[in-house]
């Protein structure tokens, strides 16, 4: 097999380097004095989330402080990625509550179906993504933790609204 | 005894504690402007790029030195199996060094009356001049390829190899380029260069054939964009320096960015005057004064400071240069060009000298000026035809083109075995 | 006999039979609350309205015959209209708890509801509310989820002849009630858990334990006592949470007694033997299966063996006993504990019974000699006693020293006996094999969970065991092929095999005809 030689006939606008280097030493300058800033600089600036974003869990509590969780286990069953450890049992006053209620965010998909099964609109999807951590064990929530989240939560899709507006 | 105001007290203690002084100023202050052109450098390429760049610490980022300082201080030292140990533990101390060293001869203001005597601001006025900077730069390679060689590692030896090839090559039209403002000054002293030019105006406009020689060169000897084989990362992982970490890695570093001050400051020193203030004859008649030796030196400063940045920009402006493409510029282009240069140069001064026109006049800084245009000319309109990067990759000749297409298409007709 | 047409299939069932059982039989369930086959019929629920055709309502189907002829429609839009009303009328008071209602799940008022009734209720007033009752015995009443069914009420006057809940009140206002004070604290009581279709009366014992749907069943055999009653173990995460009875018309109908439905937690112990010991310098040390083998082999060498065998395990482990018994001319003796008998009135020849292990007639037909004082008191000097699943507890152990050396085979180590060989062996909720109980009906049970470490099902060590103490027992290489080789030996097993058996049992056959 022949080795064939593909000659090109460059035209003279093109062959010239130092043209070249001129007109994008040009271009850089002209980014360098007026920047096309279009990032978001975010730890200080910050976007603005979908009512819908589904990020890290939180537990709404009632009046006086307790979550709202009655251990139905709906969440940890409708769960697609096993991500929710549930324990059943009783509190004080014998009604029905999580004794253990853990949620592992790792292997969490942020699907948000514990929300929507969760009949006692206690277990939400957040609005929250900064969630880094020193030790991958502290990614467990556990039901203190998510009880003492703050950040707001996620709202479901709403099929009479489909686009969120 | 009263001494004379333009004179330092003779004697070796004087002479001793200037130089000490000197040396300990210069050091200073220029290993601090070496952590900040890291800052600029990322500054600078975040801008191109419309980024911010480094931002968290202090204000404006501004202490992002001292904690990269720190961190190359406290990182782990690692050591690769099989190294060559105290090679590759003097290599970046050689590159560190020679980096360092070059500074010494380069004049960095007018001189500095003080309460005993006029102290001139040059840490060596050594007779020999020029040629120190360009020894000590060349010896500075020796750090590189004694790492590229002691690192055990195919992609450090590669680097070390085209470090030191480029080197060589580029010292050549390095030195060739500075003969011409030699021949110019008639005299190898740096301060006599910038004495020179203070009178009879800037290389940089009477020799710019030999400045833009000289420049190209100082890119291809600082291993900086667009020539910086010696670490290309898409090729060579990190090249040279592949293999260190921590404070060892920091001192190629500082190296890499000490060089390019060094080869700032010659460029400035030999083509843009040195510490000269433009237009003005002030900072050079008269009687040395404290404020003259500020403002030279701050001039000095922004001169240097332009032409770093120019480096920067350069780096983040243009794409590397292939191999081949970087040894045939050097040997092909800037070789010839540089010894042709200096038989034009040294051919006018002597057709001058016999006309009878008298050195820094005007007709004969505008006989050198139109010289120098036309051969600018020559060479960015008429040559720059690719042939300045690859003559290999230069425009044919039609009709050798149309010979080669149709042995081409023979060729692949015949292996297609459309004709037998 | 008549011929009736239920959903367009013919169906031939005895004269007499409802038309609700004759749908059962062509494959077709006609929703319903207040039916349960082994209860009267009351016909209160409504819920099984069918349409029969030329008759001019829908008719229940529990309570209507079937006749010659009749063309039924269960799932006509009749039908259908009249039970979604049923259903809607039935959810107004109920309060819709299911997250906190451990019936969620195997609830019938779920299923039908999701299945035939209304996606939403259009009663707007306030629901009738009723604090929770605690009944007596296992069983709590959570009157609110009560939908007046009357089956508990049923069973409890009828099956178990002890009427202590009635109907109270009337109206809106009726309510399940005790008579008296007594509450559900007879023996067969919490069999109302089970009977309630809903979550209104529900186990004390399994309380916000587990979820329904979570748990994994098993066909088992309560080991409670020598009645043998079918029952279904139901496990999670690999433990016993709960012991509910499977209906067998020739043991125990529907029914489980409170004692054989609590007696679930020992097979969750957590304090078993979990690998093979031998005894080294009077210290019990972990070994390999191999080698507690042949240290029992070395230490049966010229002994008698005399086996004291627990009635808790299989026949197949009592006949693999039974082989190393007769191979050294030995003896084997079993102890069982006893307790009141307490028969379920209503049922015939279905009691708790006083033996309270559920192989006595096993081990008995297998040569086994019952000695519930003493029974050491057949080992000679320097026998070789083999402790299989007994653990000694509350016997006078000093007579066992007399055994030249102590082989066990059990769940958990004997008290005050130093074994020199410990073979870990699966409970009965761990391994498959078979029981027989005191009407000679032989009846299988299935593995429910995982046994713990390297215990293995008494079967395979035993017949190791066996093997090697030089009776060659390649032939029970599974539990079916043990109860294979059982059934081959012993003439009172001729003629059986795990697939005779089934999930039912089957008789010896040699067994009392027409008893359970």
């Amino acid at each position: 097999m022949a080795i064939s030689v593909k000659v090109m006939e460059r035209p003279v606008g093109e062959v010239s380097y130092v043209r070249a280097t001129l007109k994008g030493l040009a271009l850089t300058l002209k980014h360098l004095v007026d920047p096309h800033r279009v990032t978001i600089q975010y730890p200080e600036e910050k976007w603005d989330l979908s009512p819908r974003w589904r990020g890290t869990h939180r537990m709404l509590t009632t009046e006086d402080g307790k979550a709202k969780c009655v251990a139905c286990g709906l969440c940890p069953t409708v769960c697609p990625a096993n991500c929710i450890k549930l324990v059943p049992g009783e509190d004080e006053v014998g009604n029905r509550y999580p004794l253990v209620f853990e949620i592992d965010e790792f292997r969490c998909i942020f699907c948000g179906y514990c929300q929507e099964v969760c009949p006692e609109e206690a277990i939400h999807l957040g609005r929250h993504y900064e969630n880094a951590e020193f030790n991958r064990a502290r990614f467990v929530y556990d039901l203190e933790r998510l009880t003492a989240q703050t950040h707001p939560v996620s709202t479901l899709w709403d099929p009479a609204d489909p686009r969120g507006e | 005894m009263p001494l004379d105001p333009m004179q330092l007290e003779p004697g070796l203690w004087p002479f001793l504690i200037a130089t000490v002084v000197k040396m300990l100023v210069v050091f200073t202050l220029y290993m601090v402007v070496v952590a900040y052109s890291t800052l600029a450098e990322r500054k600078v390429s975040a801008w191109i790029q419309d980024r911010h760049g480094p931002n968290r610490v202090g204000p404006w980022g501004l202490f992002q030195v001292l904690a990269d300082g720190v961190k190359n201080f406290v990182k782990e030292e690692s050591m690769p199996g099989d190294v060559n140990k105290p090679t590759f533990l003097l290599a970046p101390a050689i590159a560190f060094t020679m980096a360092l060293t070059a500074w010494a001869v380069i004049p960095f203001g007018a001189p500095l009356p003080t309460p005993w005597g006029k102290v001139d601001l040059i840490v060596a006025d050594a007779p020999i001049g020029v040629l120190y900077p360009l020894a000590i730069t060349s010896l500075g390679v020796y750090g590189i390829v004694l790492a590229g060689w002691s690192s055990n590692n195919k992609y450090s030896l590669l680097g070390g190899l085209r470090a030191s090839a480029q080197m060589v090559s580029y010292e050549v039209a390095m030195g060739l380029s500075v003969v011409a403002v030699l021949l110019a000054v008639g005299n190898v002293s740096l301060p006599q260069v910038v004495a020179q030019q203070q009178v009879g105006g800037w290389n940089v406009v009477l020799l710019s054939v030999a400045a833009f020689v000289f420049m190209v060169s100082a890119f291809a000897e600082t291993n900086r964009v667009p020539f910086d084989m010696a670490e290309a990362e898409s090729e060579l992982i990190a090249g040279y320096h592949s293999e260190y970490s921590a404070m060892k890695f920091s001192m190629f570093f500082i190296a890499e960015y000490a060089n390019m001050l060094t080869a700032s400051a010659m460029f400035v020193t030999l083509f843009l005057g040195g510490w000269d203030i433009p237009f003005t004859d002030w900072d050079t008649t008269g009687p040395a004064t404290v404020a003259k030796a500020l403002a030279t030196f701050a001039i000095f400063a922004t001169k240097i400071g332009a032409f770093m940045f120019f480096f920067i920009w350069i780096r983040w402006t243009l794409p590397r240069f292939r191999y081949d493409q970087l040894m045939s510029l050097g040997w092909k282009f800037m070789l010839p060009v540089a010894l042709l240069y200096i038989v034009i140069v040294s051919s006018g001064m002597v057709l001058l000298d016999q006309a009878g026109v008298a050195r820094g006049s005007t007709a004969y800084r505008l006989a050198f000026l139109g010289v120098n245009v036309v051969l600018m000319g020559l060479l960015f309109v008429i040559l720059d035809r690719g042939r300045l990067i690859s003559p290999a990759s230069s425009r044919l000749e039609r009709v050798r083109l149309e010979r080669l297409r149709a042995v081409a298409a023979t060729r692949s007709s015949i292996a297609a075995g459309e004709v037998r | 006999m008549v011929n009736l047409t239920i959903e367009g299939r013919t169906v031939s069932v005895p004269e007499g039979t409802s038309i609700l059982e004759a749908a059962k039989a062509a494959g077709v369930l006609v929703p319903h609350y207040c039916y349960h086959p082994g209860l009267p019929v009351a016909g209160v629920c409504r819920m099984c309205l069918v349409e029969v055709e030329k008759m001019p309502k829908l008719a229940p189907s529990c309570a209507t015959a079937a006749a010659e002829g009749q063309v039924v429609h269960v799932f006509s839009d009749k039908a259908l209209e009249a039970r979604k009303g049923v259903l809607e009328l039935l959810l107004i008071n109920h309060p819709l708890d299911c997250p906190i209602c451990d019936q969620a799940g195997e609830c019938e008022l779920q299923d039908y509801t999701f299945q035939e009734g209304r996606a939403d209720s259009r009663y707007r007033e306030p629901k009738r509310f009723n604090p929770v009752e605690d009944f007596g015995g296992d069983v709590l009443f959570v009157a609110n989820r009560c939908i007046l069914c009357t089956r508990c009420v049923r069973f409890m006057d009828d099956v178990h002849e002890a009427p202590v809940l009635c109907v109270s009140e009337r109206g809106d206002r009726a309510m399940i009630a005790r008579t008296g004070d007594e509450g559900l604290t007879q023996p067969w009581a919490a069999n109302v858990v089970d009977l309630c279709p809903v979550g209104a009366l529900v186990s004390k014992d399994f309380l916000n334990k587990a979820r329904a749907w979570e748990l994994d069943r098993t066909a088992s055999v309560c080991t409670g006592c020598s009645q043998g009653c079918n029952t279904v173990l139901e496990t999670r995460d690999n433990v016993v949470v709960r012991q509910k009875p499977r209906a067998n018309d020739a043991v125990n109908q529907f029914y489980l007694c409170d004692v054989g439905r609590l007696d679930y937690r020992w097979m969750n112990r957590t304090d078993r033997v979990e690998s093979p010991k031998i005894r080294m310098h009077d210290v019990l040390s972990m070994v390999d299966w191999s080698i507690a083998m042949r240290e029992a082999t070395r230490l049966a060498e010229g002994r008698r063996a005399y086996v004291v065998a627990s009635p808790r395990l299989s026949n197949e482990a009592l006949f693999l006993l039974k082989r190393i018994i007769t191979k050294t001319g030995g003896e084997g003796v079993f102890r069982c504990a006893t307790g009141p008998e307490a028969p379920l009135p209503g049922v015939e020849d279905l009691s708790l019974r006083a033996d309270r292990a559920p192989n006595v007639t096993g081990a008995e037909r297998l040569g086994f000699t019952r000695r519930d004082g003493d029974p050491f008191a057949g080992l000679r000097d320097g026998d070789l006693l083999i402790l299989a699943d007994e653990a000694l507890e509350g016997l006078d152990v000093a007579a066992a020293r007399r055994a030249g050396a102590v082989v066990v085979v059990g769940t958990t180590l004997p008290v005050g006996v130093m074994p020199h060989v410990v073979l870990p062996i699966a409970n009965v909720a761990e391994e498959e094999g078979t029981f027989t109980n005191l009407r000679g009906r032989v009846q299988r049970f299935l593995q429910a969970k995982a046994a713990p470490g390297l215990a293995r099902p008494s079967w395979y060590a035993l017949a190791d065991l066996a093997t090697a103490l030089g009776t060659p027992s390649d032939d029970c290489q599974l539990p079916s092929a043990a109860f294979a080789a059982l059934a081959a030996s012993e003439p009172a097993f001729r003629g059986l095999s795990y697939e005779r058996l089934g999930l039912r049992g089957a008789p010896l056959a040699d067994a009392m005809v027409g008893a359970a």
